[in-house]
Formats: C-alpha cells, sequence, structure tokens
C-alpha cells in the first residue's frame, strides 16, 4: 500500500475559518493527522489583561461568535464570583434565554454546514432558513444577529418587555415543527444515513480518554451537561434532560445537536414562562476585590470554563479558558482513522469545530 | 430573478473569501449570504468561487494575524490583477477590539489596497450585500474607464422590524459631562477626548467601534446613543471621515471664574431626581467651589 502525505485547508476542509490539516493516506484511506492550528491566534490572553474588566465583557464575546454569548456570561460569572455579587433571579433567566437562543442558533449552523459538506445544497439552503427564525429574534431583542450584548458584570443590560415576550413565545411556536422535522430527516433519510451513520466513529472509551465534551461526548453516550452536572444560573429551576446518543458517529452527533436546539425551544418557553419581575442588574459599578475564581458553563460545544484571578484594580492579573474545541481535535484522529478522503470534511465539521475558540 | 438572469445571460460576479483570523462572525454572516434567499448575492449577479484565480471581488474579515499574514497574502496575490477588496466588519480596517495585540499585524490597508469598507461587528447581511453592491459599482466604473459615482443612501428599508439593528453612535454634546466613563469601558478603543482651548471634544470612530452599546449603558447622562443606521459601508478613501464628533464647551466657574466642564441637567437629573436651584448652582461650579459650598472648605 502506498504512504502519501497531504495538506488540507479551509477549502478542503469547508470551513469558514482557517485551519490547515496534514494527513498521511495509506492507500485511500487516513493513517494519521496532524492538526496545524494558529490562524486565528489573536493574543486573547494578552489582551484580556491589557483590557479593564468592562472592556473584556466586549473583547470576549469576540473570542468566538457563534458561542459569543457564553463568552462574556461565564465571565462575568467569574467576576461576580470574586466580589461575591448574587446577580437578580430576573437577570439569571435573561442569560438562559441569551444562552439557548445561541445555542439553537449554533447547533443549526453545524448541521447546515456538514448538510453543504457532502453536497446536499437543498437541505443546506433548508437549514440555514429555519436558523433565520432565530438570527432575525437575535437581531430583534438584542439589536445584533451574532453578537448580543446581552452580559454586564452584576447581570444583563437588556429586558423584555411583554412585547418581546410575545414575539419570542411565537419564534419558539415557529422553530418546533421544523425542528422536529429535521430531527427525522437526520435520523432516517437513507441518503443521509448513507453518509452520516458509522462514519466518524467515536468509541466512548476513546471518548474518555480524549476528554471530549459537548454534543461530541454525549453522542458517544457519555452523559455530561455542565446545566445539569452543576447547575449555574436558572438552570436549577429548568426542567429538561439530557440529550445522549450511544453510537458516536456522525448521524448521533447531529441527532444529540438537534434534540438539543429542539429541548432548548422548550427552555426558552419555560424562562419566558417563569421570568420572575425585578431588577436586571446588582449594581452598576460594584468593587471588585482582590481574588480568583472559576466558573463553567455549557457552551454550544460543551464545557467552557473560565479561571480569573484579580488584584483589586479594574485589570485582571490572569485570565484563562477551557475551551470545549480544543479536545475535539484530538478525537478527530480516532474519528479519522481509516476513514476515506472523501469524508475528511463531512467528520471535521461534525465536531462543530470553532478554530476562534481553539487558537485564541 | 430567474428571468433576469435569463435575460441578460451574464456570467454572474465572482466573490472570493478571504478569512484572516476572525472570531468567525463575519463569517457566519458571509454563509448567510450564500444560503438564504432574502440575503442571497445571487439577487446582485454574483455567485461565491473557492478559486482565488476567478476573483471578481475579494472579500475579506478578521483583524489579519501575524501567524496568517503570509497565507493571506499568497491568495491574495493569486486573485486577478482588476479585483475590487472588500473590507468586511471592523476589524480589517482598524483590528476593532482586537486592536494593539502582538499577534495582529493589521490594519489590512498596510498590506493591500483595499476599496471599501463595510463596518459592523459583524455587520447585518443587508449591510454586506450594501458593501457588495457598491464593489460592483467600481467594477463597473473602472470598466468603463470612469469614477464611480456614489449611489445615495438607501437608509433603513420600509419593511426593516421594529427593533432596530444595532448601528453608528450618536453623540450628544449637550448632556456629556466629560467624565470619560464610555472611553474606560471601550473595548474597541474608539472614543477619543482631546482638551482644546474653548472646550473638551470627543471623536468616536465607526470604524473602530463594534456597535456593543457598553459606552451607552454605562454613560450616566444618556450622552451615547445607539442609532438604527447601519448603512456604512463607504469607499474606503473615506475611512477617517467616518466620524461622531462633538465638541463639550468650557464655561467659567461661578464661583472662582476657572475654565470647567458645566455639569449637565441630565446629570443633575440621574443624581438629585428633582434638583432645586440650590443644587442647580453646583453645575457651574468648579470642584473646589462646590466643596466650599457643601463643605464650608475645599478638601484637601
Ligand atoms: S468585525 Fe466583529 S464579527 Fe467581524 S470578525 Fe471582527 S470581531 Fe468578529
Ligand atoms: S458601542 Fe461604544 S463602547 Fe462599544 S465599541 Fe462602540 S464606542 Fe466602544
Amino acid at each position: 500500500m502506498t504512504t502519501k502525505i497531504i495538506e488540507l485547508g479551509p477549502h478542503q476542509l469547508a470551513l469558514e475559518e482557517p485551519m490547515y490539516f496534514r494527513v498521511r493516506l495509506e492507500g485511500d484511506r487516513v493513517a494519521d493527522l496532524d492538526v496545524m492550528p494558529g490562524q486565528v491566534h489573536r493574543g486573547m490572553e494578552h489582551l484580556v489583561m491589557r483590557r479593564n474588566l468592562y472592556q473584556n465583557i466586549t473583547l470576549l464575546e469576540r473570542l468566538c461568535s457563534l458561542c459569543s454569548n457564553s463568552h462574556p456570561s461565564t465571565f462575568c460569572t467569574a467576576v461576580e464570583e470574586v466580589a461575591g455579587i448574587v446577580i437578580p433571579p430576573r437577570a439569571e433567566y435573561l442569560r438562559a434565554v441569551a444562552d439557548e437562543i445561541k445555542r439553537i442558533a449554533s447547533h443549526l449552523f453545524c448541521c447546515a454546514v456538514q448538510a453543504n459538506a457532502i453536497g446536499e445544497i437543498p437541505l443546506f439552503r433548508r437549514v440555514m432558513e429555519i436558523r433565520e427564525i432565530m438570527q432575525r429574534a437575535k437581531e430583534a431583542i438584542y439589536g445584533n444577529r451574532m453578537d448580543l450584548a446581552a452580559n454586564v458584570i452584576g447581570g444583563v443590560r437588556y429586558d423584555l418587555t411583554p412585547e418581546a415576550v410575545a414575539y419570542l413565545y411565537q419564534a419558539m411556536e415557529d422553530m418546533k415543527k421544523p425542528l422536529d422535522e429535521l430531527y427525522l430527516q437526520f435520523a432516517n433519510n437513507p441518503a443521509l444515513m448513507a453518509r452520516m451513520a458509522w462514519v466518524g466513529v467515536l468509541p466512548r472509551e476513546a471518548a474518555v480518554e480524549c476528554a471530549v465534551v459537548g454534543p461530541v461526548a454525549r453522542a458517544c453516550g457519555i452523559d455530561y451537561d455542565v446545566r445539569k452536572k452543576s447547575p449555574y444560573g436558572a438552570y436549577d429551576r429548568l426542567d429538561f434532560e439530557v440529550a445522549t446518543q450511544t453510537a458516536g458517529d456522525v448521524r448521533a452527533r447531529n441527532l444529540v445537536r438537534l434534540a438539543e436546539a429542539r429541548q432548548s425551544v422548550s427552555l426558552i418557553e419555560q424562562c419566558l414562562a417563569q421570568l420572575p419581575a425585578g431588577p436586571l442588574c446588582a449594581d452598576t459599578l460594584p468593587e471588585i476585590p482582590a481574588g480568583e475564581a472559576i466558573a463553567k458553563s455549557e457552551a454550544p460545544r460543551g464545557e467552557l470554563m473560565y479561571y480569573l484571578r484579580t488584584d483589586g484594580s479594574d485589570f485582571p492579573v490572569r485570565l484563562k479558558w477551557r475551551v470545549p474545541s480544543y479536545m475535539n481535535w484530538d478525537a478527530l484522529k480516532v474519528m479519522l482513522k481509516g476513514e476515506p478522503v472523501a469524508n475528511i470534511p463531512l467528520i471535521v465539521n461534525s465536531i462543530d469545530p470553532c478554530i476562534a475558540c481553539t487558537d485564541r | 430573478m430567474h428571468m433576469q438572469v435569463e435575460e441578460t445571460a451574464v456570467e454572474p460576479v465572482r466573490l472570493f473569501r478571504i478569512n484572516t483570523g476572525s472570531c468567525n462572525g463575519c463569517d457566519v454572516e458571509l454563509a448567510v449570504t450564500s444560503a438564504v434567499t432574502e440575503f442571497d448575492v445571487e439577487q446582485l449577479g454574483c455567485r461565491y468561487t473557492e478559486s482565488a484565480r476567478e476573483a471578481d471581488v475579494v472579500l475579506i474579515t478578521g483583524p489579519l494575524t501575524v501567524r496568517a499574514r503570509d497565507e493571506v497574502l499568497r491568495l491574495y496575490a493569486a486573485t486577478p490583477r482588476d479585483k475590487v477588496t472588500v473590507a468586511i466588519g471592523v476589524c480589517p480596517v482598524s483590528g476593532g477590539v482586537f486592536r494593539d495585540s502582538y499577534a495582529v499585524d493589521g490594519p489590512l490597508e498596510r498590506h493591500l489596497p483595499v476599496d471599501v469598507n463595510v463596518p459592523g461587528c459583524p455587520p447585518r447581511p443587508q449591510a454586506l450585500l450594501a458593501g457588495i453592491s457598491e464593489a460592483l459599482a467600481i467594477r463597473e466604473a473602472r470598466r468603463a474607464g470612469v469614477e464611480p459615482s456614489r449611489k445615495p443612501k438607501q437608509g433603513k428599508r420600509p419593511n426593516a422590524d421594529n427593533f432596530p439593528a444595532r448601528g453608528r453612535l450618536s453623540f450628544d454634546a449637550g448632556a456629556c459631562v466629560d467624565c470619560r466613563m464610555c472611553r474606560h469601558v471601550c473595548a474597541a478603543g474608539a472614543i477619543r477626548f482631546q482638551e482644546g482651548e474653548d472646550g473638551v471634544r470627543l471623536t468616536l470612530w465607526h470604524n473602530s467601534c463594534v456597535f456593543c452599546g457598553l459606552c451607552c449603558h454605562y454613560c450616566p447622562t444618556g450622552a451615547l446613543s445607539v442609532t438604527g443606521d447601519w448603512r456604512l459601508d463607504h469607499p474606503a478613501s473615506d475611512t477617517f471621515r467616518q466620524v461622531e464628533r462633538g465638541e463639550i464647551p468650557y464655561a467659567p466657574c461661578s464661583g472662582c471664574g476657572e475654565s470647567i466642564v458645566p455639569a449637565a441637567p441630565q446629570l443633575l437629573h440621574a443624581a438629585f431626581r428633582r434638583p432645586n436651584p440650590e443644587i442647580e448652582k453646583l453645575a457651574t461650579l468648579c470642584p473646589a467651589c462646590r466643596q466650599v459650598m457643601s463643605i464650608g472648605a475645599p478638601r484637601r
């Protein structure tokens, strides 16, 4: 069998972001893989220390635009932890609403991109059209389709008027049928089955070894979701099941995502129904003492961790992340092993890769 | 739309994307313009290409990282000579929130010529289409050998939703008390204060601003506000004209006559709810005279 090394870039991998792979082929099958990251390295760790805590809210929202709300909300949680601030209940719910809206949009984008990667263009367009309902809702409520600007230290800086609540209820209603249909399509459609089932398999043991999180882990039967394991914000008052699958293949990952998107619809409805009255923010300009804290949340791609250390000044002394995408790259090596070259773009996109988060 | 294509039967204009290290916001929105009918670039007679050599219009996103630079320049060099280059989002123009990082090598203009800027973070698809249209007009004009003429701005579309998108920031100098909180919270360094002869001048650059609205949130008097005006695409030659300005005039302290920035009525209302004439006197006093008035002596 002949061994060949090929290099693949964003255009071959069907990625929106620049990432390069060096792939070793045995015959026409993948034997090994080198991930060559760094193109989106913007020096975030350096930048966050040169921006004060307020500036960091906006900066961190742009660490990655697909999970943009998870970053500032988790960062603010860490600051609040250091300062001993308890955010008002209404703010807890509003943070959850923002997070779940982003989750639906992010999961649908991931499914759409995969449809595109296998040449299912009508499906790609259909998923993107469904996602538009969420995009429109984001712009209507937050004023931007990607970066919501919802969080501040001590709470949130947006409110839901009764009209906005009614509007969101309607948007959620509009999502239900299309999401149910999509789930069935990704589960049973023969053409999709042929491309996605038993493809890019990550066995459960390998998943544990690679320490993957989020939908990639849950698709291997690992029942780990921060919203359930260590509930934060409003999640201890919301009712939902952790979506899992056992096959660990591309199909299973998408079924987890689509089940979660559907569940997010229900979570948002619960938030709207339970939305307590009261203030949006604890205190506009709180004192932030010296201290350190860890905050975590379930971002669309999985567990997101923030470590923050402060010294009583306005600037963080240290801010570090553990982003969910990071571990997924390792798992790719397992998923791709023995797969034909033609499956590479699909499998790569099935981990919902976020290069902006990985490279920072 | 179909009809038009059949009638004219012209080759579509080909768009080529280069991501120079973006947060992916702009790129995901560009993906929308290839997938969602309402925003499809097809309506402008365009189509995306994966080949640099085919590019008629190059769309560039991201702040240009040090790591991506060589690859970006290599791709750009492979594009035809007569393409039109569009900077998408504020990142390529100023670095946006990523400016001043060791890992960022922008602005893009230092490395290659840009024709059109489309501010936004990210720009909404309507703004992307407006920017691409502007690039098409430049392309046409160049081919005809004339100066591109600027089409009048459309402003907000009639069927825009009742909740406005976050657009250009507006500044009301009359309400500003020179506390500079806005500059303090601005991650993009978009706001500058300059002390002049007759007053303090605030300048806000729309090519750096990421339209987050945090300055408005923390402004105690509401001097800064987000407007719904998202039509900000402009020729790159106008890059530095995209500013909001205002001068807060000095006035003499009514106690000692020293030049001060008087407190705006908005601040008194924020602080006292219902200011009485006694309180209003405070507005025109310098800090030292204010202390004399309230505690009998300046605090040391
Ligand atoms: S302009 Fe904003 S949305 Fe676009 S890449 Fe830069 S930070 Fe991201
Ligand atoms: S909206 Fe205000 S705080 Fe945000 S980037 Fe623009 S000027 Fe800065």
